[in-house]
């Protein structure tokens, strides 16, 4: 019983293997055919596909905003769906998950960083952050269709060869989550003591006199160096993830096709790697940004209104 | 050339380094992780969530290194 279960699960992880690399050789296999080089770069340009020139700042439709929208779209559709379905029973497995899930969202990222009444206030905002850059984080790792400046011909048809994006490995999408959570918590803050009151508490209790000064312009730089760390945090993890994936997949396909044996099996263990970091990104790291995200915005809105520094 | 050699460098470098400091944290916590639930495996699941806490805040670091390095190869 165990010899069979193992031995399926080994052509599963077979299977699972060769279809992973056929996966990621696809999107990359576009990069590679231009002069025979390979630019991993290229997943990063951004040529528009509707052209909207608004008084100079150039707003065009492209791939970026198309990943945006999928992502919204999925958070919103997705997590709907999901809740229509849920029910008092507790073996199905959909259920499992989705309270698992939910579990990690309301207590580990809400809970346990907010006091119940901040908890209750924020848990939307909180939640529907973490769902939002973990469907983009996500949808980033399939390649679709979305390479517009080189075609495949499928059964006859021209459509865009196949591509990998996330919208927040685009600076501007985490920057303004960043942005938006910033502003938050400085609001619900001097809401919370006064703008003056709330300043002061920027000093830890205990410090006076001339020290006040200094501490509050460094406290006052830490205050500004979270939007920068929060976005270039999420950006540089999901750009990094994804350019190690297209080099690695790249490398793959540029060095089959070179066709002689030791290139082949450079390129097989490159495959192999790629593979080992296709899962370390969707099984770990895509998750892990979402919560690191939620949790430090939790944590900053609880730091703005706690009585103690 | 000399200028693209320097830049490239400076990427290599940057990120080369910044991975260096990064792998020595990531060692530091993982190793602390290990010490911890060997001296209170009860508390296992606590500390393994602020280890994995610990583990983002670091490794994002290296990625610091790692778009600084861009920056000084493309801009």
């Amino acid at each position: 019983m165990t010899r069979k279960l193992s031995r399926t699960s080994s052509r599963i992880s077979l299977t699972v293997w060769l279809s992973l690399v056929s996966l990621l050789a696809l999107p990359a296999a576009a990069f590679a055919s231009e002069e025979g080089g390979l630019d991993p770069a290229a997943e990063f340009a951004l040529p528009p596909w509707i052209s909207i020139d608004l008084f100079g700042i150039d707003m065009s439709i492209n791939k970026a905003v198309f990943y945006i929208l999928l992502a919204a779209v999925l958070t919103v559709v997705v997590v709907t769906l999901l809740a229509r379905r849920m029910t008092v029973r507790v073996n199905s497995k959909p259920q499992t998950i989705v309270e698992i899930g939910y579990s990690l969202m309301k207590d580990n990222i809400t809970d346990g960083n907010l006091d119940p009444k901040m908890a209750a206030k924020w848990f939307p905002f909180l939640g529907t952050l973490f769902l939002f850059i973990w469907f983009s984080n996500m949808v980033g790792y399939l390649p679709l269709p979305t390479n517009t400046e080189h075609t495949l011909a499928v059964g006859g048809v021209e459509i865009p060869s196949f591509a990998l994006y996330a919208a927040t490995a685009n600076i501007s999408v985490p920057l303004v989550l960043s942005l938006v959570v910033w502003f938050s918590y400085h609001i619900e803050g001097i809401r919370a003591k006064g703008l003056f009151k709330y300043i002061r508490s920027w000093v830890p209790a205990g410090v006076d006199g001339f020290m006040v000064g200094p501490i509050l312009a460094i406290e006052t730089l830490s205050h500004l160096v979270r939007i920068l760390s929060l976005s270039l945090r999420l950006y540089a993890n999901i750009l990094a993830g994804h350019l190690l994936l297209l080099f690695m997949a790249g490398g793959l396909v540029v060095l089959l096709e070179m066709g002689f044996l030791g290139s082949t099996i450079l390129g097989l263990a490159t495959g192999t790697l790629a593979v080992a970091f296709f899962l370390f990104e969707i099984g770990l790291v895509a998750t892990l940004q979402a919560f690191i995200f939620a949790t430090l915005s939790a944590i900053y809105l609880d730091g703005a209104v706690a009585e103690e520094h | 050339m000399a200028e693209t050699a320097g830049r490239a460098m400076g990427l290599g470098l940057g990120t080369g380094l910044a991975a260096l400091g990064t792998g020595i944290g990531l060692g530091f916590i993982f190793g602390k992780t290990i010490e911890a639930v060997s001296r209170q495996p009860e508390l296992k699941s606590e500390i393994q969530s602020i280890q994995w806490l610990g583990f983002a805040l670091t490794e994002a670091t290296v990625f610091y290194g790692f778009i600084a390095g861009l920056i000084a190869f493309f801009v």
